[in-house]
């Protein structure tokens, strides 16, 4: 089902992404950079290693991507014609 | 893909690899030509996931595709301006202004500096355009890799392991350039050279829009301890759009600050937001109570990768493939704006990827043509090397405010001329050299532009006003058929003049430097007292246009 959020409103969310980004916990320090920089909210930090909560609210700016020093954020596209979308950009 | 088993299951010229700006344009030229063209987009209709501001300055449309300037792309307000807000302490409502780039009345707001725009809206079109010359559009589809064959790029691979072969590749993937470093071609660039766009689109009446922005630009800059802006020279403050019935507004701010940590951005652009549409008083006094948030999305863009001469000189072509756009690293390190530079790079690299099949040789040493006309091309290359977002770090570092004030004036405001107007004149008279009656066409497209965003008169768009007055006051089709007249008599003179004054491009720089501190009072002097003078004929000439036959601005 297509999802939105009232936080951001006029960007829609069409599911069947797949796990577009990920983290990989061997490599991860537990910085926080990715928390920062995320303003869907998307990164928690837990037992010191990044997770991914959801990727309902990712809009795909790739900062996480850029701002992970350990390169432990593997950063690739959603599947074709999934992951957010708006008229308003 | 190295060597990888060849089952085709699709054969073309040219694979375009994204439908954004960029990539319709090359598109729709290698389609023109003849060639099999194939472009595919990730997204489930084009444009949906592109966010920008979005002010595509008037050389795009000047100097870029012909279909552009000669088309009707759906246009949301033309810009006849900037008014930069330096703010020194918001409390105090210590506020100098900087408006000193203004197109004068009468020409504004009909010929104007730039024009707003939505992505989806504008890339929906120019694709439409690219369908119609043959194109055949993929969307739904992302691109996973390409075809390598003995290192020779042959074509790409979609997310359902498809492959689709072609002689060359275009790659207008957009910012981050995910296929160019998975083809190895580039590297992720560091994050002191990204910016985080956090954007809100809200609504407001149309008339109130008129009466408050008319058809300039706002922009706010303040010093980084009034923490109501992203720090000077790595971010930008607000940054305010108007639209036909919204407004759009910008702040954005680099990732990282040169060597320094990780900026908390998340919180940061929230607090800036809040305090700034609270505390500034035209937000908060004439715009708050009559908006709404529509939308609210946000986006990272490759702001330095310009100004950092490894990056700037990372590949832009390989064999089988040339990149373009924000692909190749060819956004506008000052005014962020990477339309114009994503079509004039569109165009060279479809007239580069048409050479290369008619000569059956797309290897990369025929190739390294295209990279020779990107760095030859004066506005590219004065895009992705001006300074002045860059230095305004070194005014917060002395807290100099004359130096805040100079690299505003320089960078958005009348002073863009001691260090762009080479750039511009050299191309403006490459232009009229090659023919004359291109400036026919220039004016053509401000009025034929001006008309149809008045009736908004765009394919999906609902038409606001569709009835016509009768025509009044100035005869436009008569003058239009006297300067056909005029450039056709006097075209020879015209492209001899064009052919002498172009070598001297070069010198318009420092003769602009020299004579400024001169020419400049004298013309902010000459528009604050004549632009009241001129408002009549201003609305004289918007009203001959509005009410005209629409078909006399065609070419
Ligand atoms: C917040 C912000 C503000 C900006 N403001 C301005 C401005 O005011 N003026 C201006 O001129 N420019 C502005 N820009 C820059 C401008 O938006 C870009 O320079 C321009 O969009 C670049 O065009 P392009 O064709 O290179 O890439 P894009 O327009 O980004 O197009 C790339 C396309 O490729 C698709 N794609 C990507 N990867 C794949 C894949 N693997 N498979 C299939 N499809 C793929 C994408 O979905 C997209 O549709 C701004 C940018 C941002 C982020
Ligand atoms: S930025 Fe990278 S290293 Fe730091 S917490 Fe996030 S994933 Fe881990
Ligand atoms: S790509 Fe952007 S929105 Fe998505 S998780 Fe990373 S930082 Fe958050």
């Amino acid at each position: 089902m297509i999802k939105s959020f009232e936080d951001i409103p006029g960007v829609e969310w069409v599911p069947g992404t797949g796990e577009f980004i990920k983290v990989n916990s061997d490599l991860c320090s537990g910085c926080g950079n990715c928390v920062k920089v995320c303003l869907g909210s998307c990164y928690i930090v837990k037992g010191k290693k990044a997770v991914i909560q959801t990727l309902e609210r990712c809009m795909e700016c790739g900062a996480c991507w850029y701002v992970c020093e350990n390169e432990a954020i593997s950063f690739s596209w959603p599947n074709g014609g999934t992951g957010f979308k708006t008229q308003w950009g | 893909m190295e060597n990888i088993e060849k089952k085709i299951e699709m054969e073309c010229d040219v694979v375009v690899v994204g439908a954004g700006f960029g990539g319709a344009a090359a598109a729709k030229k290698c389609a023109d030509a003849g060639l099999k063209t194939i472009m595919i987009e990730r997204s489930e209709k084009v444009g949906e996931k592109i966010i920008s501001g979005l002010t595509i300055p008037f050389h795009g449309f000047l100097f870029g595709p012909d279909f552009i300037r000669d088309g009707n792309p759906p246009i949301e307000r033309p810009v006849d301006g900037i008014i930069n807000y330096i703010i020194k302490d918001i409390e105090k409502n210590d506020i100098d202004i900087d408006d000193s780039l203004r197109v004068p009345k009468p020409f504004s707001p009909i010929f104007s500096v730039g024009y707003n725009a939505f992505c989806k809206a504008f890339c929906e079109w120019e694709v439409q355009q690219a369908i119609e010359s043959g194109v055949e559009l993929r969307t739904k589809t992302t691109v996973v890799d390409v075809i390598r064959d003995n290192g020779h790029i042959r074509g790409v691979i979609t997310e359902n392991n498809e492959q689709i072969w072609s002689k060359i590749v275009i790659n207008a993937e957009g910012s981050h350039g995910l296929l160019a470093i998975k083809a190895g071609v580039r590297e992720k660039y560091p994050p002191d050279t990204i910016s985080l766009a956090d954007v809100y689109v809200y609504d407001m009446d149309k008339k109130d829009i008129d009466r408050i922005f008319g058809f300039s630009l706002k922009f706010c800059w303040g010093w980084d301890e009034q923490k109501i802006a992203p720090p000077l020279g790595h971010g930008n403050g607000l940054m305010v759009w108007p639209y036909s019935d919204s407004l759009h507004l910008m702040q954005d701010q680099c990732l990282r600050k040169d060597d320094g940590p990780v900026y908390n951005l998340a919180g940061a652009l929230r607090g800036y937001h809040e305090k700034i549409t609270t505390n500034l008083p035209w937000w908060r006094d004439e715009i708050a109570p009559k908006v709404r948030l529509r939308a609210r999305m946000w986006d990272g863009f490759e702001i330095f990768v310009g100004l950092d001469k490894r990056l700037r000189n990372m590949p832009n072509f390989t064999d089988g493939m040339l990149l373009i756009g924000d692909a190749a690293g060819l956004e506008n390190t000052e005014l962020c704006d990477g339309v114009p530079t994503a079509w004039f790079s569109a165009e060279i690299a479809a007239d580069v990827a048409i050479e290369a099949i008619s000569h059956n040789d797309t290897s990369a040493s025929f190739l390294k043509r295209y990279d020779d006309r990107i760095k030859a091309h004066p506005i590219i290359q004065w895009a992705i090397t001006s300074t002045n977002r860059y230095n305004l770090r070194y005014a917060q570092k002395e807290h100099d405010e004359k130096k805040l004030k100079k690299y505003i004036h320089d960078g958005w405001g009348l002073g863009f001329c001691k260090h762009g107007s080479s750039a511009l004149m050299k191309i403006t008279l490459s232009f009229i050299k090659k023919d004359p009656k291109v400036i026919g066409k220039w004016i053509r497209m401000y009025l034929r532009y001006y008309y149809h965003w008045h009736h908004r008169h765009y394919e999906n768009i609902q038409a606001s006003d569709g009835t016509q007055k009768k025509q009044k006051g100035i005869k436009l089709k008569s003058y239009l058929r006297l300067m056909d007249w005029l450039l056709w008599i006097t075209s020879p003179l015209i492209r001899l003049l064009a052919g002498l004054l172009e070598p001297l491009s070069g010198a318009a720089n420092p003769v602009m430097k020299l004579i400024f501190p001169i020419i400049a009072p004298m013309y902010l002097w000459f528009i604050k007292k004549w632009d009241m003078a001129f408002d009549p004929l201003s609305k004289q000439l918007v009203q001959a246009v509005v009410t005209s036959d629409p078909s006399i601005f065609d070419v």
